[in-house]
């Protein structure tokens, strides 16, 4: 039967060619935003690698950018010409920044505090590379203080957290994520290897940077939340003090459960208080996290709404172009169920048909859709994922094919077989 | 082989009552050929729907080899039909977008344990049985209505029935058209013992066959 069937469809190309065209677009439409939810649904179930609850994010506006430069000067004003300094100057910003976290610590409410350069779902982002030019191994960077691990609640899966005891090391202490930590080093263990930046002959690094020592390695840190694609990290050590090349640019606050945001108004004040010139603004890790999720998945529901109004269109027509095919047919039926087919006979067939005549459309589609890894128009994206949208935009299409065959087919039966003969 | 008892075919809308058949009772016996005669609308292919279960009458029995069929099942009416009848009718009913031979194995797809290459042998013996072996993969549209008729015939007894329904089978070709393919259903009579029932126009042709029912305005009349 199936071959006869086959053959059926084959010879009757023309007339299906439109629902085959029409089903490979919705195909393509439907994979484009399945694609999209699978993606993030994947993502969404990987480890985030932080803890977002109770973190307030202190943005912190330095208005004054005079003052460092001035401050070895300030140090020595006493009428007499300042002497040639024979050590660095802390600058007044790294000053400032430790008498903040000493202040924020004086709250009972807090129980963690510390700096960085990078917020979790915050717009600032900074990357870097290693390796050769040709194949370069990228990962986000963070500056943040050593409680940075306790604000956030990272976890530790190797080695240690940076902290006094690499005051004054010749080295550069650095916390990679698990992920970085095998794409430079595969299966070894990198505690105590250093990073190697691009770029720069090995000669030339010596000179110009102090090296980056791997201290420890956390499990995850995806910076841009659970819709985004797990990425390299890396965290430096920030330096309060005279050795400070990197200034902060906020204060994370791990705040107890249940602080109010009448508390944001006392810190704030506190704040201004250690540094007039300097603004703040408090904004609640949940609250950014809310923003940056809708951010993102506003593409995927208007995406969604236009797929879902293309399959009503197309679940429409199909019905319409159904039902019109199997009036057509009535004599055919007819004769059919006078050699011997019985009702259902003749549903399963109607319906076989246009499983047939939608695995056309779809061999056409999933074809068109295997070369987008090809020739790179979306992104990277797992093997897994993209498997699974495939399979499940052919299930979706299948299912909408079948209920949409499934009245005209129907109707198909009622038609008693000598009416079905005469039909005009 | 064929027993009809009191039938009676009333087609009824919302509006109006149609009586089509009314009281018929007739016994058709193995390998007889039969002709059914009548003007139109007085039942002919009504009655013959009737034999072939293609349509239930309202009231009455029939019976086929002696097993009332009157209230079978769909699936096991569509089983007689498949196995015991074979329909031929004024319009050959063949599917334009099929070649001859898949014409032909059309009813042997509804009958179970028949594999591909059996159908195809099956189908290519029927049509040589009706003198079409040189067209078997040529499409309806490519052939004459004589051509086209003997396909449906040969579409009909593909299956061996021991039954043999045809309405009107010359009524759409020529007198020397007609005469061939009343020449097939006499030879499947003469020489296989297939029961023949065929409604006709056509006197000329009805004298070819072994008896003559005649209807007027849905009763029987002789």
């Amino acid at each position: 039967m199936t071959k006869h069937l086959l053959k059926l469809v084959w010879n009757r190309k023309r007339i299906n060619f439109l629902i085959t065209v029409e089903i490979f677009f919705s195909f393509i439409v439907l994979f484009g935003v399945v694609l999209a939810a699978v993606y993030y649904v994947d993502n969404y179930n990987q480890p985030l690698g932080f803890a977002y609850e109770n973190v307030w994010r202190v943005a912190v506006e330095m208005n004054d950018r005079g003052e460092d430069s001035q401050s070895s000067q300030i140090a020595q004003t006493d009428g007499t010409t300042p002497k040639e300094p024979t050590e660095k100057a802390e600058p007044v910003t790294a000053t400032t920044f430790k008498q903040l976290i000493a202040s924020a610590k004086e709250f009972d409410e807090v129980e963690a505090v510390a700096t960085a350069t990078v917020t979790p779902y915050g717009d600032g982002t900074d990357t870097s590379a290693i390796g050769d030019d040709s194949h370069p191994i990228r990962y986000g960077v963070n500056v943040v203080s050593d409680d940075y691990l306790q604000t956030l609640g990272l976890t530790l899966t190797r080695g240690r957290w940076f902290g006094k005891e690499d005051d004054g090391a010749n080295y550069q202490p650095v916390v990679i994520n698990e992920r970085l930590s095998r794409d430079v080093f595969g299966d070894a263990d990198p505690l105590g290897k250093e990073l190697r930046r691009p770029n720069l002959p090995p000669k030339q690094e010596e000179e110009k940077r102090t090296p980056m020592r791997i201290v420890g390695v956390i499990s995850e840190f995806r910076k841009d939340g659970e819709y985004t694609a797990p990425e390299n990290f890396l965290f430096a050590r920030q330096l309060l003090n005279n050795q400070m090349s990197r200034e902060p640019r906020c204060l994370m606050l791990k705040v107890r459960s249940g602080t109010t945001a009448e508390f944001e108004e006392k810190v704030i004040k506190r704040f201004q208080s250690v540094a007039k010139d300097w603004s703040f603004e408090i904004e609640p890790v949940t609250k950014m996290r809310e923003t940056a999720n809708t951010f993102r998945l506003a593409p995927l529901i208007a995406g969604t709404l236009v797929a879902g109004f293309l399959m009503l269109m197309v679940a429409m027509g199909l019905t319409g172009v159904l039902w019109q095919n199997v009036t057509q047919r009535t004599r055919e039926i007819g004769l059919r169920r006078a050699k011997g087919a019985t009702a259902r006979r003749i549903h399963k067939q109607i319906l076989a048909e246009l499983v047939i005549i939608a695995t056309f459309g779809l061999i056409f589609g999933v074809a068109a859709v295997v070369q987008f890894p090809l020739l790179d128009v979306i992104g990277d994206i797992s093997s897994r994922v993209f498997s699974l949208s495939i399979l499940i935009s052919l299930a979706v299409i299948y299912a909408l094919t079948a209920v949409c065959g499934l009245y005209p087919s129907w109707m198909a039966t009622k038609v008693q077989p000598a009416e079905a003969l005469h039909y005009e | 082989m064929i027993q009809l008892e009191g039938i009676e075919k009333v087609y009824r809308t919302e509006r109006i009552e149609t009586v089509a058949l009314t009281n018929i009772n007739l016994t058709v016996g193995e390998g007889e050929f039969i002709s059914i005669m009548g003007p139109s609308g007085s039942g002919k292919s009504t009655l013959l729907n009737v034999i072939g279960l293609l349509d239930v009458p309202t009231g009455g029995k029939v019976a086929l080899n002696s097993k009332p069929v009157t209230s079978y099942s769909d699936r096991n009416l569509a089983r007689v039909r498949n196995e015991e009848i074979g329909f031929v009718f004024q319009t050959f009913h063949l599917i334009h977008d099929l070649s001859v031979v898949d014409n032909v194995e059309i009813p042997l797809l509804y009958r179970k344990g028949i594999s591909s290459s059996e159908r195809r042998k099956l189908a290519l013996r029927a049509l040589d049985r009706v003198g079409l072996h040189a067209r078997v993969h040529h499409f309806p549209g490519q052939l004459s209505g004589g051509q086209q008729q003997r396909v449906a015939i040969a579409r009909a007894i593909v299956g061996n029935p021991r039954i043999l329904l045809a309405d009107e089978p010359t009524g759409n070709l020529d007198s020397q058209m007609g005469d061939e393919i009343m020449d097939v259903l006499k030879g499947l009579n003469e020489n296989e013992k297939t029961t023949v029932v065929m409604v006709t126009h056509d006197p000329r042709q009805a004298e070819k066959t072994e008896r003559v029912v005649r209807l007027f305005d849905g009763r029987q009349v002789s």
